[in-house]
């Protein structure tokens, strides 16, 4: 079984909110990871994310993540930033999904060990089909963040010599063509 | 009189909102808002007639699976493809897995919270909570031992103050009538329900390759190889693996989530009084059997006025009626033009106002069939199916008013399912109807495999002339349909009419109102401030953004969830 999961969050038709989606895409084509490490696209699952959840040691959440900080900027939040005292924080517009999610886990007494959201501050997450370039251009470090968070945990990642090409098929061309030069 | 404002009553993708006007603790007037865009029917333009399932499984987070169907469906319908019959099964195994899950889901995690009173659980007696469920059921996870350990659990929550994280508000309020005891049974199946999710989801994993965007569709069957002798396609091994799966889960259905809802309905009869609406129902004709889909194993139809004898059988997808009597109309919706547009036909352009209730107010269009709105959903399902003689619907349906009946002899009519509490039963009587379809479709695929044929597979031609076609899937949250029209192999137009639009429609330009905000009519609320028996009825038709009543802002509070005017 695999024991630990990358999961992008967010749907990639609502602008920046395909950022986590990107992110994981990005990591998974940079990097070679451990065979128990699982990187899932999810989408906007609410509730659903739960059985995704289930009995893991760490899950490493990319996710667009509202903040006072630059457009495009990444930030680091962990569990307790939000679950110990709801309401201080809000981390992510899936809040509700991922909240509730664990706390139906912890209750049943399957909760993830260990939980990093990694935030990409939006610069819009309309219906658009286009996300903005800073955050298009935050991937590449989003990717390099989750290797760092999974190398700290124990599960070391190594860049690999050549790129795989990733499979944005959601992304109009031009951002297609910016990430293959990448 | 008091103007109550929900917003937003569910999340997950776009936003829910609803507005009741209460006069002497009743509901006389309301109104059901979108408040978010869903554009992806413009993305989906100019897009290969072949990928289109691709994109439509992203319309919605939760319900992934039922848009790529009815996607392809769509599709092979404007070309007349036949589909082999193991990609049929198949499909409809996915179906099956998807739509147990989402019910279970709906039941236990985002609305079962509505009706139990944690704050009652510590007084329980677990030898008599287990001996009321023993009686009620004869699934095996409801010894005393169990219960205490959930009670156990539940007290040390309370103690350490720990229960805020979870709580989901409205506890000890008087509209809350479970016994000590049976609260604590419904959060104790609360809790296992989520190693029940996770096998529905299992099923779909194995068919689909993946979760929750699946792999194995195409435009004219699916791409599962079928080699008994490879392990590395769907073999005996992978049958066996569902086989098994399926009958981990079919028991918590039919004995658990079925019982439960069951034991809702007997401590809260005056929810079978309440929350009708429109009494008009449409279901479509879904898991087909055979290749060219003429016969299938849950019957379609339309019911008007409330009258069950008056059913109207749709028997296949072709049905001539269905293609001409759907329409959208947006006279009060957020986009140009007004009057009602057949869906080939129908646009979007956005012409957002502001909520004005008396003209345009929300994101969702009015469909209409033969100009009159319809409710969707597993209660369509169930009362099609008892009116028109369906066995396997008039079986689950008579255990369900049995059960009722064993816990204080109360006598439930097909009639009476016409309410609120109606549409929690019929979402577990037709889970109990697909626990028994999936054995049945595994086992068409299984023999089918078996007597040689592995197809799965055909090959879609693409004419260079304009072609239209219409798919539908009966989904978890009613009568889908996915409306295209292509040229040269590539979409010229895209309409989905969903679930939830049938059901969160907005009144029309003759200003009749859709199925939630009728339903709202007549609902008692007993505390504005805390509007439970509002959330009852719009939870029952299990809105599709359903995840949370509760919404977060940067300083931590609540963003005006109920606003009372």
């Amino acid at each position: 079984m695999n024991t630990i999961l990358v999961i992008g969050l967010g749907n990639v038709f609502l602008g920046d909110d395909g950022f986590g989606p990107l992110a994981i895409e990005t990591f998974r084509c940079k990097y070679e990871y451990p065979s128990h490490v699982e990187v899932l696209d999810l989408g906007t699952p609410g509730l659903d994310l739960a059985p995704y959840l289930y009995d893991k040691e760490l899950v490493v959440v990319v996710d667009a993540v509202h903040s006072d900080t630059a457009i495009g900027a990444l930030s680091i939040f962990h569990e307790e930033d939000f679950l110990s005292h709801r309401a201080k924080l809000r981390i992510t517009g899936h809040d509700p999904g991922l909240w509730d999610s664990l706390t139906h886990l912890r209750l049943a007494g399957h909760a993830p060990l260990d939980l990093i959201i990694i935030g990409v501050n939006p610069a819009s997450c309309e219906f658009s089909g286009q996300i903005s370039e800073q955050v298009f251009g935050s991937a590449s470090d989003a990717a390099a963040l989750i290797a760092h968070s999974l190398s700290e945990h124990g599960s070391a990642c190594i860049l690999r010599e050549a790129a795989r090409a990733p499979n944005l098929w959601w992304l109009p061309i031009e951002h297609l063509e910016e990430s293959t030069a990448a | 009189m008091a103007r109550i404002t929900i917003d937003p009553v569910t999340r997950i993708e776009g936003h829910l909102r609803v507005d009741v006007e209460v006069d002497g603790g009743i509901v006389n007037k309301a109104w059901a808002s979108c408040t978010m865009w869903r554009g992806l029917e413009t993305i989906l333009r100019g897009r290969d007639a072949r990928e289109g399932w691709v994109f439509a499984q992203r319309f919605c987070g939760v319900c992934t699976t039922v848009h790529a169907v009815a996607s392809v469906r769509a599709v092979e319908d404007a070309l007349s493809l036949e589909i082999p019959p193991n990609a049929q099964y198949i499909r409809n195994l996915i179906l099956i897995g998807h739509a147990l899950h989402d019910h279970i889901v709906h039941f236990y995690h985002l609305s079962a919270l509505d009706f139990i009173d944690i704050l009652q659980i510590p007084k329980a007696d677990p030898a008599k909570a287990a001996s009321i469920a023993e009686g009620s059921s004869s699934w095996t996870g409801n010894s005393r031992q169990e219960l205490a350990a959930v009670q156990a659990k539940v007290k040390g929550l309370v103690a350490s103050g720990q229960l805020g994280i979870f709580s989901h508000g409205y506890w000890g309020h008087p509209a809350m009538k479970l016994s000590p005891e049976v609260n604590l049974i419904l959060f104790s199946h609360y809790l296992q329900a989520l190693d029940f999710q996770r096998k529905s989801c299992q099923v779909v994993a194995i068919l689909g390759g993946k979760t929750p965007h699946i792999q194995n569709l195409a435009v004219g069957g699916v791409m599962n190889a079928i080699n008994l002798n490879s392990l590395a396609t769907m073999n005996m091994d992978r049958l066996g693996m569902l086989q098994a799966i399926l009958q981990d889960l079919i028991p918590f259905v039919q004995e658990v989530f079925l019982a439960d809802t069951c034991l809702l309905a007997a401590y809260y009869p005056e929810y079978l009084h309440v929350g009708r609406g429109v009494a008009n129902y449409l279901a479509v004709p879904d898991l087909p059997l055979d290749a060219k889909a003429t016969k299938f194993d849950l019957p379609g139809g339309v019911i008007m006025n409330g009258d069950l004898a008056s059913v109207r059988p749709i028997l296949n997808w072709q049905d001539a009626e269905f293609r001409k009597a759907v329409t959208e109309d947006s006279t009060h919706a957020w986009y140009q033009g007004g009057g009602p547009l057949q869906p080939y036909k129908g646009q979007q352009i956005p012409d957002y106002t502001d909520f004005n209730p008396d003209a345009k107010y929300t994101w969702v269009k009015a469909p209409r069939y033969n100009g009159k709105p319809m409710q969707v959903g597993p209660l369509a399902n169930v009362l099609v199916g008892y009116a028109s003689g369906h066995a396997l619907t008039r079986k689950w349906t008579d255990v369900a008013f049995s059960r009722i009946a064993a816990v204080q002899g109360l006598k439930v009519t097909p009639n009476d399912l016409q309410s609120t509490m109606g549409r929690y039963l019929a979402r577990s009587i037709r889970s109990a109807m697909l626990s028994d379809l999936a054995l049945e479709h595994l086992q068409l695929l299984t023999t089918n495999i078996l007597n040689g044929d592995d197809t799965t597979y055909n090959a879609p031609q693409f004419p260079a002339g304009e072609i239209m076609g219409m798919g539908m899937h009966e989904a978890p949250r009613g009568a889908l349909s996915h409306w295209v029209v292509i040229e040269k192999g590539v979409f010229t137009n895209y309409q989905a009419v969903v679930p939830t639009t049938w059901n969160a429609s907005p009144r029309d330009e003759q200003g009749v109102p859709g199925p939630y905000e009728s339903s709202l009519i007549g609902n008692p609320v007993v505390e504005p401030e805390k509007p439970l028996e509002v959330l009852r009825t719009v939870h029952s038709f299990d809105p599709c953004m359903a995840c949370s009543c509760h919404t977060l802002d940067a300083t931590g509070k609540e963003i005006a969830q109920v606003k009372v005017q």
